[in-house]
This record gives C-alpha cells, structure tokens and sequence, in this order.
C-alpha cells in the first residue's frame, strides 16, 4: 500500500479522502489555495502545501505545482477527487511519467471515455442502448442540421468535453438549431478548451439512474448497485438516493449488467460511474461515464457497508478488490441531500458571505461529509456545495422521514448566506418524490410554480 | 522580532535598523548578512568568506530596551530580523528555488546587493520549466531566506529587499 497520498482537491471530498487514508495508515498531504488556508483538511492532513492564489487554474487546476507538491512531500500517489483534475488525461499521464500513482482510470482509457462523443461510441460498440444521434461529432452548422433531421427534436446539443452540467442545451423547434449550435461550441471551448459537439435525441420526463463499478488491474469487477440522481437542477443534482425508486428489478438487473459489460469492454480500472436516462416504460440509454469517485458516493457506501476510496486506494495500489459481485448485498435504502450556498427563490444564484453558525445534524444513521465550519467565509471562487447530509434507513419512507428530520436540525447562518435546505425540504414533501414517480423535471416543475 | 515592548518601541527599533543596516551596508562594502537583535542590544555583520563581526550598540534610551538577553550571536539562517524593514520577495509558485541560472554559476543576487525592481534575483523551477523570480522592487538585497536547491511553497518568503530611497 502506498505509504503517501498527495490528495489534489478542497473542500468535503479532501477531507473524506483523508479521513479513509488516516484509518488505512496512510500518510497524508492537503494542497491548498490562499482561499482556503484555513481549511479542516490543512489541519487533518499530516501535511499541506501552498500551491497557489484562489484561482482554480493556478492551484487546484495547476498540474506542474501539483506534482512539485507530491515531490516535495515524497508522496507516490494522487488522488484527485471529483471535479478539478479528475478526469483529466493530461494530468494523469503527467503523473506517470513523474513515477507517481494517479489514482483513477488508465490515462488512455481516461483519454477516450472523458470524450462523451467517443465513449458514446465506444459503449454503442459493446452492445450498450444509446439514444438516436450518429456516432460522430457535428462540427459544422449544416451538418448539426442534417444530423437533426434524423435524429429528431426535441434533441440535446452536448460539449464532447463537457461534464458537470455544464456544456448542453436542449433544442425544441428546429430553427433554435444554429443559435444553440453556436452556443454549446462557445461554452465548450471556454470551459473546457474543447468546441466540439454531439447531438442526441432528448427525452423529457425520464429518469437519471447510474451504476456504481469498482475493478481492479486483475480483472475483477463489481457493481455496487443504482443511483436515482433525478431531482436536478439545471442538470446538476441535488438529492440522490439508493435503490432507485420504482426501478423494476429486471431493469435494475440489465442497468447493473450492462455497466459491467461496459467496463469489461474498456478495460476501466478503478471506481467509476455509468450513467443511464431509464424511461417511464423502462427502457434505457447510455449517456456517459464518470472516470472518477463521485460526490454522491455516499449513498452506496450507506448500503453496501464498503468503503469506495478504500477500494480505489487498494486498487490503485496495484491490489486485488477486497469483495466479488456477491459479497455486494446492499441492505435498506439510502438518501443524499446536497446543502449549497444557493438562494432557491432567486434561480439558486450562489450566495456568499461568513458562516457565522454552523450545527450538523446527528442521531440514528446519519452522516454529515462536510467542511464547512462557523466563522468560515464562502466565496465565489469554488463549488457551493458546503455540505452533504446522507441517512440510511430500512426503507425509503423511514429514509425521507430520517432526512427530514436531519436537515430540521442542520443550521446554516450568516450574512448573506442562503442555503438550498428549504428547497430540500420541499422536494422530499413532495407527492410526486414521496411516490418515488419524480423525473428530472421535478425541479423546474416546483420552481415553475413558485 | 525580539521586540517585545510598545508600538513606539517597535517603530523606534524598526528606524534605527535600516539606519544601522544603510551606514554599515555603504561604509562596509560587499555585506553578506546583516543581524540586529534587540534584547541585548548587539549587531552583527557578516562579509563574504563567513566571518561573523559582532559591533556592540549604544544602550537605547529606557522604555525601549525590553526583553533580556537571548538573541544568539551566531546568525540562525531563518531568522527574518529585519523582514519588517524590507519588502520581502515570495515564491510565485511551488517548485525548487535556484539562486543561479546553473549548477556552478555565480548566483543572481547576493546579500548587499542592489538591484532594481526589473532584476531576476532567482528561479522556480517547477516540472522542468525555470520560472524567473524578480525583484520587483529596488533596493538592496538584505536577506535571502532560502538556500539553492530548496524546495519551496507559493507564496514562500525567499529573501527582503530594502528599498533604496
């Protein structure tokens, strides 16, 4: 086992990441930005590295003062978290010619699933459903409107290189086409350096579900189960549970069996996430891979009882994974809330201002995977996720009223600081959530409305 | 800072050391390293070969003396005494500090040199690319905090500068 991790990320994830090194007897190091200076990780870590002002691209999104850090440190291995430099092949194949251990997919199996067109592609190969859309990228605005006669609308314009939510658009009339076009390229090569698109037939109503996969440089795979990830906003989720509610059991089943299939088929190792809509009739579509551990974790480890940056450490490491697909029996059910600095009735704009009071929630299978602390300032600089409040129960119902009544006790206060909570709360009062019959317009639905 | 009194005390001490550190710097040539410690009143010079001189001080008036004699007489490398009286330069980004373009070659800057605010005075090197580190301000190179070949932090403090008038 590796005896030091360099862990390159902020926030809950650093932390979480090195709270399991810490119980594997793993040394860690925290890097930070001068943003973050004051950081639980800083102190939790049996080391830190300043590597650079606030600005993610001249610290956390700055491969050279990374690798100095780990250097610097004597780390062998970096784990890259979720978000940041994750599923950056660059990154990863820096890491190798500098003789450390990134911890996460092959950089050249990174290289071809972090391109959604050619993942697409590639699962479409290993036998995986994939809704309408041609296999290629549309780099011109006359084919984009040859590929959507075909295809149909309403379709989803998507950024090769996209993720996070970020990089998409959906087109209902045909002549929205080229404006949207345009757009998803402009925000394609701003965020991510990269304008090339796909276009894909869209689906209103249906639901997100993903597959958790663990696999090990030997050959062994596992499933760990769904993921119902349907209460989004804006393509970014806010309330994520286990098992996926109303998914019949053969669906689950083929969900779960085409996963495998496709990390079989790449010769993915490590953690990853395979990414389904599922229709209201239960069919099912690929849409893309997450190469990396995700912030909705959580959950799966809740009813799995394993532990999946363990299981990545052990993997990267070179090690066998500690458990076979039937040792994986996950037990009752398990809800995610995400806690954000975000005003649900002003558009979930991001709020910033000082914590001034900060109580998490306790009791009866409730964890709290957070950083946040009073007196910390929230800034504009990163992510506003300030915390993420998961409960286990033995069934969903006894998971809702758990969950309420953890975020009742969760205090978020400050100065200008708004949280996402009460929308939270609104969310698991509602019948169509309660009825476990939600889709990803549930949101824009409530919000609508308000 | 082993000063340890008033604000005036500090201010006073502070004025009195770029004094002190001016006159020896222009009367003595080449200066390696300048130390001024408050407890007990003493001063040191160091030239270049490693000599260390310890010139005693006139006794500063009552109310500004404060802490009883513990400075060492033997100069400690990170000891950043006059910090307070110069600019201080800090590492752009994380990598390895280098006092010379190479191995072998007579470095940028040495203590007691001046240098304008456009000077290289040393290099980060981080994953093979030589980052140059310049002075940013002019003055005369009073410290230099790291040593070659030392890895450093952002924002890392490697030497101060005390601006020249």
């Amino acid at each position: 086992m590796f005896s030091t991790v360099l862990i390159a990320n902020r926030g809950e994830i650093a932390l979480r990441i090195a709270r399991t090194c810490r119980e594997l007897g793993i040394r860690t190091v925290a890097v930070y930005s001068t943003a973050d200076q004051d950081a639980p990780v800083v102190r939790f870590a049996d080391e830190a590295v300043h590597i650079g002002p606030a600005a993610p691209r001249r610290s956390y999104l700055n491969a050279a003062a990374i690798v100095e850090a780990a250097r610097k440190t004597g780390a062998e291995a970096i784990h890259p978290g979720y978000g940041f430099l994750s599923e950056d092949p660059d990154f990863a194949e820096i890491c190798a010619a500098e003789g450390l251990t990134f911890i996460g997919p092959p950089p050249a199996v990174l290289a071809r699933l972090g391109d959604k067109a050619r993942a697409r592609e590639v699962m479409a190969d290993a036998g995986l459903p994939v809704l309408p859309g041609g296999n290629r990228t549309v780099d011109t605005v006359a084919e984009a409107v040859e590929r959507a006669s075909s295809v149909g609308f309403p379709l989803i314009i998507k950024a090769a290189a996209g993720g996070g939510g970020r990089g998409m658009a959906v087109v209902r009339e045909p002549h929205d086409l080229p404006r949207i076009y345009a757009e998803v390229r402009a925000t394609g090569q701003a965020v991510f350096g990269d304008s090339r698109v796909y276009l894909e037939r869209y689906l209103d109503g249906a639901r997100h579900v993903e597959v958790q996969v663990l696999a090990d440089s030997h050959g062994g795979v596992v499933h760990l189960g769904e993921r119902d990830c349907s209460v989004q906003r804006r393509r970014q989720k806010l309330v994520e549970e286990t098992p996926a509610p109303g998914l019949a059991p053969k669906t689950a089943a083929s969900l779960h069996e085409a996963a495998v299939r496709g990390v079989r088929a790449t010769g993915y190792v490590g953690a990853g996430t395979f990414e389904f809509l599922v229709t209201g009739d239960g069919e099912f579509y690929f849409m893309e891979i997450n190469c990396r551990i995700q912030v909705e974790h959580p959950v799966t480890e809740m009813v799995t009882g394993v532990d999946l940056i363990g299981e990545q450490l052990r993997v990267a490491a070179g090690y066998p994974l500690t458990l076979t697909q039937a040792d994986v029996q996950p037990r009752g059910a398990s809800i995610e809330c995400r806690v954000n600095a975000e005003d649900p009735r002003r558009g979930f704009l991001p709020t910033a201002g000082t914590v001034t009071t900060f109580r998490a929630p306790g009791g009866p299978f409730t964890r709290v995977d957070t950083h946040l602390e009073a007196g910390q300032r929230v800034t504009a600089d990163y992510d506003p996720m300030l915390a993420k409040v998961v409960v286990w129960a033995q069934d969903r119902r006894q998971a809702i009223a758990r969950m309420q009544r953890a975020l009742s006790e969760l205090a978020v206060e400050g100065p200008g600081v708004q949280t996402t909570v009460p929308f939270l709360t609104e969310v698991l009062a509602h019948p169509r959530f309660l009825d476990g019959k939600h889709t990803t317009t549930l949101v824009d639905e409530m919000t609508a409305q308000a | 800072m082993a000063v340890n009194g008033t604000e005036r005390a500090e201010q006073l001490f502070k004025v009195m050391g770029q004094r002190v550190i001016r006159d020896v710097a222009e009367s003595c040539g080449s200066v390696r390293r300048i130390r001024v410690a408050a407890g007990d009143l003493s001063l040191e010079v160091e030239w270049p070969g490693g000599e260390v001189v310890a010139v005693p001080v006139a006794p500063v008036p009552d109310g500004v003396s404060s802490r009883p004699a513990e400075a060492p007489m033997v100069p400690e490398p990170a000891a950043p005494v006059l910090s307070e009286a110069g600019v201080v330069v800090r590492a752009p980004l994380v990598g390895t500090f280098y006092h010379a373009p190479e191995p072998g070659a007579r470095p940028f800057v040495a203590v007691g040199d001046v240098v304008t605010a456009d000077d290289q005075v040393g290099i980060v090197e981080a994953m093979k690319l030589m980052n140059p580190v310049s002075a940013e301000t002019a003055g005369r190179v009073t410290e230099i905090l790291v040593t070659d070949g030392q890895p450093v932090e952002y924002d890392q403090p490697l030497m101060v500068i005390l601006p020249v008038d």
